[in-house]
């Protein structure tokens, strides 16, 4: 009983959640171009950049808010290319991904000994983190209080946009437009909607959201810069990408189920258990969830999707945008 | 023929384009492109060492990239290369210093433990690709950490000395994999890898399976049609392409390190994926862009030396072949307006 009670208390759940927002940021991002209909593999390398900018930015500014800046703008960069390669030129997403993942990979370690003369990480040099978010009169409130407070600004911004896109996908002309051309693209065209527009957009989106989630890795959760830093968590959001079809309420359940594993498994280093097994658990899941959820998830996503399409264009084109048709939705 | 004398020049192209990219980088990082060019060119073919030292760097790549060659001419994407050669990389190692053989029995022994690793390690991620569609592109690279992290639990938690380096006992020597020349660590390796690349050339051209399944890479739906087994097909192209990526991994720890440890073969996986991709997925042109690979690397060990530049720089401009390549090619299939029948995979 002891050994469970200092494993679960609010001390994991506020770990859980310190975990769960990097991920978060980048798989809503990635909601953007899975809901659109393509294959995002570059996540990854958009969050390196974003957050290796970040810091580069902070150190030069000596603000972080104008690292954030700077890292976002180097993920949208790198989403730019994304999106000119595969939107205008049709190149195959997979390599294009692929690529650039492997391209930031190289660019940011050449960048870090062409500026700081050194490998592996820089902190130091004057770079601050991200300001902790104090809510006022958090003390009183005992353990909520504790659950609630204290966490940089991009933990924040990673869970109340959730329902943010809850309402995005189903209220928004816009949201709606980038669905349509994912799940239906004759019937965008049939609409009138230019899917190279949209997909420019929600890979455009996708990069912002994905350098805020570099950004806050390496300026909130960490204030340093380490090679390869964001090690897989990308890839880990086109996992839960693909078993939640870019539904942002699954998109979060599934964060959480990586956080949580992540903060257990964190913990149970102090019990002894090898370092290397326990960084391992987070993709072990990863994975797990892929391979369980992929097969029952599919067929279910696909018959939502045509029924609520089936919906959507059983009004005329011009109301079909509009939101009733589609706000009954679950 | 026209059409194919056109292709290579659009891929020349695609590759000058990627090479004046890669200068304004290392112009970005404030290193002169001309002394980068001359040192790379320098330190793969220099001297008769250095020329030995590009094959050393070459056959991982090449092996790793005819694992990817047959992943991709079934229209698949085994991204877990890296994976399967650690795996098999540490199967080879423990065979090799666990059991005493006579020399080329022992040698087989860990070769063939090593592929046996490298296929068992994708053997779920090609099930579930085969039997429910689950993506292996996703599969295969969170495998790659978990093998990675796993080896390096093997390695550091149960079989490292007290008090040594972090790695596992040497190999025996029987299990040593023959030098090709006395003054280089360049070994037999690369004539297995030779070997493998015409092996799969013939079974892609010349077998009724190896075309079966190039069928099934550029048309599914018209493969399944022409009554292939198109589960059965990709389970088996994703084991023998895992089982070439663990082969990969056995042959650099018989070969070169004899002895396994942390960062035991850092990145010939993915450059082996490139290195295909860029070959458009044919075994015997991967030979040519693995060595183009391997001398990248093996002259960017020198630029490390001789410039401020850092080594990563080539991955830098691997990736930019990569994009320009994947970019030219389209120009080209626009204007032919036909994307029918083209591979799922190709760019």
């Amino acid at each position: 009983m002891e050994i469970l009670e200092r494993l679960f208390n609010v001390a994991l759940i506020v770990a859980t959640l310190r975990t769960t927002a990097p991920i978060l940021l980048v798989a809503l991002g990635g909601s953007f171009t899975t809901r659109a209909g393509i294959f995002n593999i570059g996540l990854e390398g958009q969050m390196l950049l974003g957050a290796f900018f970040a810091v580069i930015g902070t150190i030069f500014s000596g603000s972080p808010w104008i690292g954030l800046l700077c890292g976002v703008a180097a993920a949208l960069a790198l989403a730019f290319i994304f999106a000119l390669l595969v939107v205008t030129f049709r190149a195959n997403e997979v390599v294009v991904g692929l690529a650039l993942n492997i391209l930031a990979g190289g660019m940011t370690v050449s960048l870090l000994k062409a500026i700081f003369g050194t490998r592996g990480s820089i902190f130091g040099h004057g770079l601050v983190g991200l300001p902790v978010v104090r809510i006022p009169f958090a003390k009183e409130m005992g353990w909520f209080g504790q659950l609630i407070s204290g966490y940089t600004p991009l933990v924040y911004v990673a869970f109340f946009a959730v329902p943010l896109f809850i309402l995005f996908y189903n209220r928004t002309k816009l949201g709606l437009y980038i669905r349509v051309v994912g799940e239906k693209p004759e019937a965008a065209e049939a609409l009138g909607i230019s899917i190279a527009k949209i997909r420019y957009t929600a890979s455009l989106l996708c990069g912002v959201l994905a350098g805020l989630a570099g950004a806050h890795l390496s300026l909130g959760y960490t204030t340093m810069f380490t090679e390869n830093m964001s090690s897989g968590r990308g890839f880990m959001a086109v996992a839960i990408l693909i078993f939640s079809a870019g539904d942002p309420k699954r998109i979060l359940a599934g964060c959480l189920l990586f956080g949580f594993s992540d903060a257990l498994s964190l913990r149970l280093q102090t019990f002894g258990v090898s370092s290397y097994l326990v960084l391992a658990v987070p993709y072990l899941v990863a994975l797990v969830a892929l391979f369980a959820l992929s097969y029952r998830a599919r067929p279910r996503i696909i018959q939502e999707t045509l029924a609520s399409m089936g919906r959507a264009l059983q009004v005329k084109p011009q109301s079909a945008v509009e939101p009733p048709a589609l706000a009954r939705e679950p | 023929m026209n059409d194919r004398i056109s292709a290579l020049s659009g891929q020349a192209l695609a590759i000058m384009i990627a090479l004046a990219l890669g200068a304004m980088v290392i112009l970005a990082v404030s290193e002169s492109p001309l002394k980068v060019f001359l040192t790379l060119m320098d330190g793969a073919f220099g001297n008769p060492e250095r020329i030995a030292g590009t094959l050393l760097q070459t056959t991982p790549i090449l092996i790793c990239g005819v694992a990817a060659c047959i992943s991709l001419r079934g229209g698949l994407f085994n991204i877990g290369i890296e994976g399967q050669l650690f795996m098999g990389g540490f199967a080879a190692t423990w065979v090799g210093f666990s059991f005493e053989m006579p020399p080329v029995l022992h040698v087989l022994a860990g070769l063939g433990f090593a592929a046996f690793a490298g296929l068992a390690w994708v053997a779920v991620p090609a099930f579930f690709r085969a039997r429910y569609q689950t993506n292996e592109v996703v599969s295969t690279i969170l495998a790659n950490y978990v093998a990675v992290l796993i080896t390096s639990y093997l390695t550091i938690n149960i079989f490292k000395r007290a008090g040594g380096a972090p790695d596992t006992p040497p190999i025996l020597e029987s299990a040593y994999l023959p030098q090709l020349f006395s003054f280089s660590r360049a070994n037999w390796g690369l004539v297995i890898g030779l070997l493998l690349a015409v092996g799969a050339h013939l079974f892609f051209t010349r077998t009724a399976r190896g075309y079966a399944v190039t069928e099934m890479g550029a048309n599914p739906k018209f493969a399944e049609y022409g009554g292939i087994d198109i589960k059965k097909q990709t389970f088996f192209l994703l084991l023998v392409s895992g089982a070439v990526g663990g082969l990969a991994g056995g042959i650099e720890s018989l070969g070169v390190h004899h002895r396994f440890m942390e960062g035991f073969a850092p990145g010939f996986g993915f450059d082996g994926v490139i290195a295909a991709l860029l070959a458009n997925g044919n075994p015997l042109g991967t030979i040519i862009t693995a060595l183009f690979f391997g001398a990248l690397r093996s002259g960017s060990l020198l630029l490390e030396v001789d410039t401020t530049a850092s080594r990563e720089i080539i991955t830098v401009i691997q990736a930019l072949i990569i994009l320009a390549v994947s970019a030219q090619i389209l120009v080209r299939r626009r204007a032919a307006d036909s994307s029918a029948g083209e591979r799922r995979w190709k760019f």
